[in-house]
């Protein structure tokens, strides 16, 4: 596989993801398994690049205080737990059930973000006995009403076990799965958007790692192959989030959506018909 | 002792300050030291083949052993296109291995959080853990 045709599929994967809030991996695997990339390698090669990517991008925001670190780092304790399980299984199964759970956690993520409300309220329920042990009570300056919003988290007994769950998709498919990590700290945590989206971004870096040292063991990262793929999706992701704060436009990132449902649904009939 | 009252800051918001610097500052320079490492070698592999493309496979080591021969190899002076990549890798790779450690020794000597120290010490050892796997 050329080198220039992995770069340029994935500076579009890349802005692609941003632009539609999928992230880069999701875009990238089946495109890469569409240039005759093995799914498995394919898997391998993108949660290196979900590190870059997810590192980046928490640079900015966590120097902007709109991460809530202590929330972050408690889950990560389960996020790498469920990585390395994941991980350790796609290693060895088939790979057709791989492209079938790949077109699934595409098309819930896809019905997540086409859903997604505008901006959630941090929910008013009364903090819970063991939430309130792990004190990470938090606040941030929303720049669109130039005010500073505190905010409490609720149920972090059951963040817990379901990021495990995140972080298990995270490493079996190879993505971020950024906006299953999101939709949990909102339903189940009662966190922001705002705190939710950068705080997801966050502990994605570390479980990728937790994925990527697996695929390391198993051989199955190819530096000749990452590196082209690595500097693509970060030169891709960098565009797309500029564009996207300039654009703040609904449409585009729906149209974007739109297209990727056919991604999702190719995926799962290339997974049921066989003949990869 | 002499600070005003009015200067509102309480420890806890300056500590996850200070935290949030350095957490931010190991993530910016790792990604960029990473792609710039892996764009010179690319580039210079271009150049030098008129080729980019990189024929090799880590088969076989842990990160850490992976990591120690490039380092061996950089400091024995030669460095070539194919070191820059690896270096490129590993550097990224590192990147939130050590934003966890310097977390874990944060929480542990400067906030002296004892729930975070064990948390983060938790998530510092798997990481060790699994990159020491082969």
């Amino acid at each position: 596989m050329l080198p220039e045709a992995l770069f340029l599929v994935s500076v579009a994967a890349g802005f692609v993801g941003a632009m539609s809030g999928m992230g880069g991996g999701v875009v990238l695997i089946p495109a890469l398994t569409l240039l005759g990339m093995d799914i498995k390698q394919a898997i391998a090669i993108s949660i290196v690049s979900v590190v870059a990517t997810s590192s980046g991008a928490a640079a900015a925001y966590v120097r902007d205080r709109l991460t809530n670190l202590k929330v972050g780092m408690f889950l990560e304790m389960f996020t790498i737990v469920g990585a390395l399980a994941g991980a350790s299984l796609t290693l060895v199964v088939p790979a057709r059930p791989l492209y079938v759970a790949f077109g699934l956690v595409l098309l819930v993520t896809w019905t997540t973000l086409l859903l997604q409300r505008q901006q959630s309220e941090s929910t008013a329920a009364p903090q819970d006995a063991f939430t309130h042990w792990l004190d990470c009570d938090g606040s941030y300056y929303d720049q669109a009403s130039g005010q500073v919003v505190a905010y409490h988290a609720v149920r972090a007994y059951l963040g817990g076990p379901l990021m495990c769950g995140a972080g298990l998709i995270a490493g079996l498919l190879g993505v971020g799965a950024g906006a299953i990590k999101v939709l949990i700290f909102d339903v189940a945590m009662g966190l922001p958007t705002k705190v939710a989206t950068t705080t997801s971004n966050l502990i994605i870096g570390v479980t990728a790692l937790a994925g990527t040292s697996v695929y390391l063991a198993g051989g199955l990262i190819d530096p000749g192959l990452a590196a082209p793929v690595i500097l693509g999706i970060l030169l891709g992701a960098f565009v797309g989030t500029r564009l996207l704060v300039r654009l703040r436009n609904q449409a585009i990132r729906r149209f974007f959506l739109i297209v990727l449902l056919a991604l999702g649904v190719e995926m799962i009939v290339r997974g049921m018909r066989g003949g990869l | 002792m002499s600070e005003p009252a009015a200067v509102e800051r309480p420890s806890g918001r300056a500590a996850g300050q200070d935290m949030e610097t350095l957490v931010g500052y190991i993530l910016q320079v790792g990604v960029l030291l990473s792609a710039a490492l892996l764009a010179v070698g690319l580039l210079w592999h271009w150049a030098d083949t008129g080729s980019p493309r990189l024929d090799y496979t880590i088969g076989g080591l842990s990160f850490f052993q992976f990591l120690l021969a490039d380092l061996r190899q950089a400091l024995g002076g030669a460095v070539r296109p194919r070191l820059l990549v690896s270096l490129g890798i590993a550097t990224l790779l590192l990147t939130p291995y050590l934003r966890v450690a310097a977390s874990f020794l944060y929480f542990a000597l400067v906030a002296r959080d004892g729930k975070y120290t064990a948390f983060t010490g938790f998530v510092w050892a798997v990481l060790t853990y699994s990159l020491f796997l082969r």
